[in-house]
């Protein structure tokens, strides 16, 4: 759907919004819904996010209608951010309190200074 | 972008004065009512809430002392007297820090929006006019688009105020607190930087207000050539933000992961390695904001409700509502029939000119609405006990914080577009300028994205 193209009198824009606004009502709808089990609301809220993630940078960022390197500057990050979230985020998780003290942050001088 | 600042009539920054005072007034006004009036009242009301608890205490610890009823008996009429006691007293203490905060924040807020337009206003309607100096810009140039020192001089300015950080937080502690020691000297070096980023700021609106669109700087080399140096720039810049977040977020998972919440004890069937109990269990943000958390009252009732996730349920939708409202500003500049609608939206936005102004002031307001829900939804969680001093509250406080300080950044431009949407205006050849804020703005709102799910709901 190019920028000017239009649905039902609405255009892109306006069909993004309600999209946007309709996956946020599901995401937070998915949480107060307790008895759904967590590891289906983990799927829920990644998938959501992604879909609301595609809807603001290919519609309001207009990266759909823009030339390529413009998408491949956006996209080069994530190649970062990935490798952060795959090698920092979710490996060696223990890593956390396993690290020595020198590099672990002092909380009590912290909040007293 | 460089222009000819020139060619802006002095009084013309003299109405940013002017737009300074009325949204300073608004933001005493608005103090005055929520953060002095209403929240007078609920600490009122907290005050005797907080008696009631401390009578109902007093009646089960005689109770206790007296062996009436055992200390450890949750059942016993007075203890769930008593805790109700202590719930309504809560309740009654976050009411006032509601108002209380909400009335402070939008003081500060507009303190914030009245330096940089009312000084910037200032400033550039005393600088001499191009014929006081011989030609336009006094710097040979002409009319031709050139770059622009105002950046650097922002930077350095940023830089002289970080260096004066940490001791402007413990002089603005001392301001709340009266156990702090401070001394009025350790705000001067980030105060020096605030002042440089304000004539930074106010130099950079000089230049770019006389921009009606034409000597827009064009790349000449591949793989943008043909395209706006200035989108290129926002595009880098995005990219580098990007990554900022990223780290905030793989650091949050990487402790996250380690941590035994109620999720993973839930999520994997009372199996999660060290995590046997309800005892061993760490509490994050969404432990005390979504239904069903792990942040338990005294008669074992989750914290978080409706209410406690509700404004990051409102500043969610906000930042959306506010993502099109300024795609509205750029499509209407954009279009070249526009024509005033019927009804109530044809009266609120009669002209092409006022109907951009509008929906960029919607924006304007939903974002400021966005920083004051976020900082009474900080006050809560740290009267609540969900403090920066702890792992989970550092990464929540430095993350939020930090989408929040962009947000705040995004403001600010965002007053200098509504200052010239009602000045010079924007049209189909100068709303690029609209559109490269735009860029950022929606890059701030799908942060966001991944923020909310991640610290509120998960």
């Amino acid at each position: 759907m190019s920028e000017h193209a239009e649905f039902m009198g609405k255009d892109v824009y306006f069909w993004n919004f309600i999209v946007l606004m309709f996956f946020t009502l599901f995401e937070v709808g998915a949480v107060f819904f307790e008895q759904i089990p967590k590891n289906a609301v983990w799927g829920i809220l990644i998938v959501v996010g992604l879909i609301k993630g595609f809807g603001i940078a290919a519609f309001f960022m207009h990266l759909r209608d823009e030339h390529k390197w413009f998408n491949i500057t956006f996209m080069f990050p994530w190649i970062f951010v990935a490798l952060m979230i795959w090698g920092i985020g979710l490996s060696n998780p223990e890593g956390v309190s396993g690290l020595p003290s020198w590099c672990t942050p002092d909380w009590t001088y912290a909040t007293e200074r | 972008m460089s222009g000819h600042g020139n060619d802006v009539a002095n009084s013309i920054w003299l109405r940013a004065v002017m737009m300074a005072g009325i949204i300073l007034t608004v933001g005493v006004i608005g103090f005055a009512v929520l953060g002095v009036a209403i929240a007078g009242q609920k600490h009122h009301t907290w005050e005797e809430e907080h008696h009631h608890y401390e009578d109902a205490k007093e009646e089960w610890q005689t109770a206790v002392a007296n062996t009436d009823i055992s200390g450890d008996d949750h059942s016993a009429e007075l203890y769930i007297a008593k805790e109700e006691a202590h719930n309504t007293e809560v309740a009654a203490h976050l009411s006032y820090l509601t108002y209380r905060v909400a009335g402070m924040t939008m003081l500060f807020l507009t303190i914030a929006y009245t330096s940089f337009i009312g000084l910037g206003g200032f400033l550039n309607a005393s600088k001499p006019k191009a014929g006081d100096h011989g030609d336009d810009h006094g710097d040979g140039y002409g009319d031709d688009h050139h770059g622009s020192a105002s950046p650097i001089i922002f930077a350095f300015g940023i830089m002289v105020f970080l260096t004066g950080l940490p001791d402007f937080i413990i002089a603005c502690k001392a301001l709340l607190d009266e156990t702090v020691a401070a001394e009025l000297g350790m705000l001067g070096v980030s105060v020096s930087g605030l002042l440089i980023i304000v004539v930074a700021v106010s130099n950079w609106w000089f230049e770019d207000l006389p921009f009606i669109g034409h000597g827009e700087q064009i790349a000449t080399s591949y793989p943008f050539e043909g395209d706006h140096i200035r989108k290129v720039g926002l595009w880098v810049f995005i990219m580098s933000e990007i990554m900022v977040f990223a780290t905030f977020f793989s650091s949050y998972l990487r402790m996250r992961t380690e941590w035994c919440t109620k999720w993973a004890f839930e999520s994997s069937d009372g199996g999660f390695e060290g995590c046997a109990s309800q005892d061993d269990w760490v509490l994050t943000a969404s432990d005390y904001l979504r239904p069903g958390g792990a942040k338990l009252d005294g008669l074992g009732e989750s914290v978080g409700d409706f209410w406690t996730l509700l404004p990051g349920g409102i500043n969610t939708f906000a930042l959306i509502i506010s993502s099109y409202t300024i795609v509205l500003a750029l499509k209407t500049a954009k279009n070249t029939h526009w024509e005033p609608s019927n009804g109530i939206m044809g009266k609120l936005m009669p002209s092409k000119k006022v109907a951009i102004r509008n929906y960029l002031i919607a924006t304007l307001l939903l974002g400021s609405l966005f920083i004051i829900l976020k900082l009474v939804e900080w006050s809560h969680l740290v009267a609540e006990g969900f403090t920066i001093g702890t792992v989970q509250g550092s990464i929540f406080y430095i993350a939020t914080g930090a989408h929040g300080l962009h947000v705040f950044v995004g403001l600010i431009i965002m007053l200098y577009l509504v200052f010239k949407a009602n000045t010079i205006g924007f049209d189909e050849k100068n709303a690029q300028g609209i559109e490269y804020f735009g860029l950022y703005w929606h890059f701030v709102d799908l942060a966001w994205v991944v923020i909310f799910p991640a610290f509120y709901l998960y």
